[in-house]
């Protein structure tokens, strides 16, 4: 799920960027910082949206860096148990499935990919129906359901299932 | 002989033993101490042999296992094999000691106080073990027992979410679903271990895991069906002792307390009811260690505080009018001053009677006893038996000393008599408002006993809650 959410940081500054662009600085250094970045509280940070404040700097003692509080709006991404999300297919192996979803990695296992679809090896490992119909193989998209999460202080892992109504293949472009 | 003992005067043991026989049919019916590669032969088949050994617990309290197994007739390993199993389970306290000859003849007394039978001379020098069943145990356990059993059905049948389980074949290390991502190998498609690199393998922890190799509709459909069959079998057979466990769950559990608890209260029965058992701890001169038992029979006092309890109630239900304390009367009850006043006892007959057997009414359905109202009633009556002679004897003086002046006497006189009252009055109203800690300090020493103060307790709020809301509100108005 996503959410628009107010954060703060603790901006180091090096004092060659003092000048008239201090302010552009901190806040393209607070982007590279943050963005992309994962806490196990509030999810990924997608993007940052806005600066709401940045307060008064202080100048650490012997280095001459500045910190700055930088009060921030970012969009986070948390996976929450029970919830749908669409992922594609990286990686088909014996044991279930790998899929992302944005920067989510969730793992399906066999057991809960439904009992009719069967594991083919080989070149292009896949789960297909016994009709061939629906086949999942890498690079596909699929919605699934997340039915559990661990999260860390830095990462989120989840596993999933598409053991159910509306869930599985929606998209196939090695197919089409 | 159960029913004995001093412990369980409320609690009705006959529900929870019932419950421990339908558990041990339920889950230790084909329970045997033999290892299964042992060859069964129809003479060493000892199946139903912990439903025996459960059922013989029901029947007593705690019991030294030796005994136990004297009685069952069984080898006392054989025995320690199925208490050691119950241990487990749960279902058993047990108790070890290391006794000298006196510790024994102290059990052998206890025995006797609760079996009112024969207690034999059992003169060892070595650890014996002692259990007794823990009912409170008992019904937790079972009913959790019984929970998950349905819970892995149910799981099962609807594929319910379950985070699949990995475990490596070499070092026995458990891995989920969720480690997912450290595990997967770069050089084969399956899962490593962590520690030893050997590949993983599903825990299958089906049920019907024959049948699950193959992912064809048949067979998944068989398995459905098999599972579906075995919860509705489930529920069916497992439907008394639902019930018992349900018929149970609001009843008190009887505790039979700590082995050492039990010994001393069950000597203490024996002495109470003069048995002159040659055992008696007392008699036999200090117990284990050396600690002396009258220690012990202080536990006593309790016992000796509810039959004294008993009694107050009883005299006081023979008095059949109640009266209106003073801390009933509040602000609301339209008692004039006189009625709050000179014409208390009036009041108190008439105004007040009315209220008391209003109030008795829910009083008692809100707290199911009425004899402390008794008790203050009794206590006022004394009260105002003093406080009338008073006032007789002061206007008396008080004619006396003013025999030259009649009417000027009589009117300071009455007038005396009248603001004596009025003080009287104030006094009690103040004691309406703080008459939550005057009441406790006045009844506490009374009423020692753990039932009497949670009636005290809901008393006191129910005639001082109102006035401490308004203070509540004003409070947080002015805040």
């Amino acid at each position: 799920m996503f959410f628009h959410i107010v954060l703060e940081r603790n901006m180091q500054l090096h004092p060659r960027f003092f000048g008239r662009n201090l302010k552009e600085n901190l806040v393209s250094k607070l982007m590279k910082d943050v963005e992309g970045t994962c806490s196990g509280r509030h999810g990924f940070v997608v993007a940052i949206t806005g600066i709401d404040t940045i307060g008064k700097g202080l100048i650490r003692d012997g280095t001459g860096f500045v910190t700055f509080p930088v009060k921030y709006q970012c969009v986070v991404f948390r996976p929450f148990k029970g919830e749908i999300l669409e992922a594609v297919v990286t990686l088909v192996n014996k044991m279930g499935f790998f899929a992302e979803a944005g920067p989510v990695q969730i793992f399906v296992s066999k057991h809960l990919i439904p009992d009719d679809m069967e594991f083919q090896a080989g070149d292009m490992p896949n789960y297909t129906t016994s009709d061939g119909s629906v086949k999942i193989q890498k690079e596909c998209e699929v919605r699934l359901k997340i039915i559990g999460t661990r999260v860390d202080a830095t990462a989120i892992f989840c596993v999933g299932t598409i053991k159910d109504d509306f869930l599985g293949v929606i998209n196939d472009p090695a197919a089409a | 002989m159960e029913k004995s003992g001093p412990v369980q005067k409320a609690v009705v043991l006959q529900p929870f033993v019932k419950l421990v026989r339908l558990v041990a049919r339920a889950f230790y019916d084909d329970y045997t101490t033999k290892s299964d590669n042992q060859q069964k032969s129809a003479r060493s088949d000892n199946r139903g042999i912990a439903a025996v050994v459960l059922d013989a617990l029901a029947r007593r309290q705690w019991v030294r296992e030796e005994d136990l197994a004297k009685d069952l007739q069984l080898h006392a390993k054989q025995l320690r094999k199925i208490i050691r199993l119950f241990e487990e389970e749960k279902l058993i306290m047990r108790d070890h000691r290391k006794e000298t000859a006196k510790g024994a003849k102290m059990y052998s007394a206890a025995v006797a106080a609760t079996t009112d039978g024969r207690a034999e001379d059992k003169v060892k020098l070595h650890t014996h073990s002692y259990c007794c069943l823990d009912y409170a145990q008992i019904c937790d356990v079972v009913r959790f027992r019984l929970h998950r059993m349905k819970k892995r059905l149910k799981d099962e049948l609807e594929d319910k979410n379950t985070v699949q389980e990995y475990g490596c074949p070499n070092c026995q290390r458990k891995y989920n679903a969720l480690d997912a991502l450290r595990l997967i190998s770069m050089v084969d498609d399956s899962f490593h271990c962590e520690n030893c690199n050997g590949e993983l393998v599903v825990e299958c922890n089906k049920l019907t895991s024959e049948e699950v190799v193959d992912g064809d509709d048949n067979a998944r459909r068989r398995r459905r069906e098999n599972l579906k069959n075995m919860l509705q079998k489930l529920e069916v057979q497992m439907k008394p002792l639902m019930d018992q466990l349900n018929r149970v769950k609001d009843l008190p559990i009887p505790e039979f307390g700590s082995f050492l608890a039990w010994e001393a209260r069950a000597a203490m029965a024996a002495r109470e009811n003069g048995d002159l058992n040659p055992n008696d701890p007392l008699r036999s001169q200090g117990g284990y260690g050396s600690t002396p038992m009258p220690f012990l029979g202080e536990t006593k006092v309790e016992v000796n505080l509810g039959d004294g309890n008993e009694d107050v109630k009883s005299k006081g239900g023979d008095s059949s009018l109640k009266v209106l304390p003073p801390w009933m009367i509040k602000e609301g009850m339209n008692l004039t001053e006189e009625q709050r006043g000179e014409m208390r006892q009036e009041a108190k007959v008439d105004g007040g009677a009315g209220a008391a057997a209003k109030l008795s009414d829910d009083k008692k359905s809100a707290i199911g006893n009425g004899d402390e109202k008794d008790l203050k009633d009794e206590y006022l009556k004394a009260y105002y038996a003093e406080l009338m002679k008073q006032q007789e004897l002061a206007a008396r003086r008080n004619q006396q000393e003013s025999a030259g002046e009649p009417t000027s006497g009589i009117q300071s006189g009455t007038v005396y008599s009248g603001r004596q009252v009025s003080m009287k009055a104030k006094r009690e109203e103040d004691e309406d408002e703080d008459e939550e800690e005057v009441e406790w300090e006045e009844k506490a020493p009374v009423t020692a006993n753990g039932n009497y103060k949670v009636d005290l307790n809901v008393e006191a709020e129910a005639s001082g809650g109102e006035e401490e809301e308004e203070e509540d509100d004003v409070d947080w108005e002015e805040g």
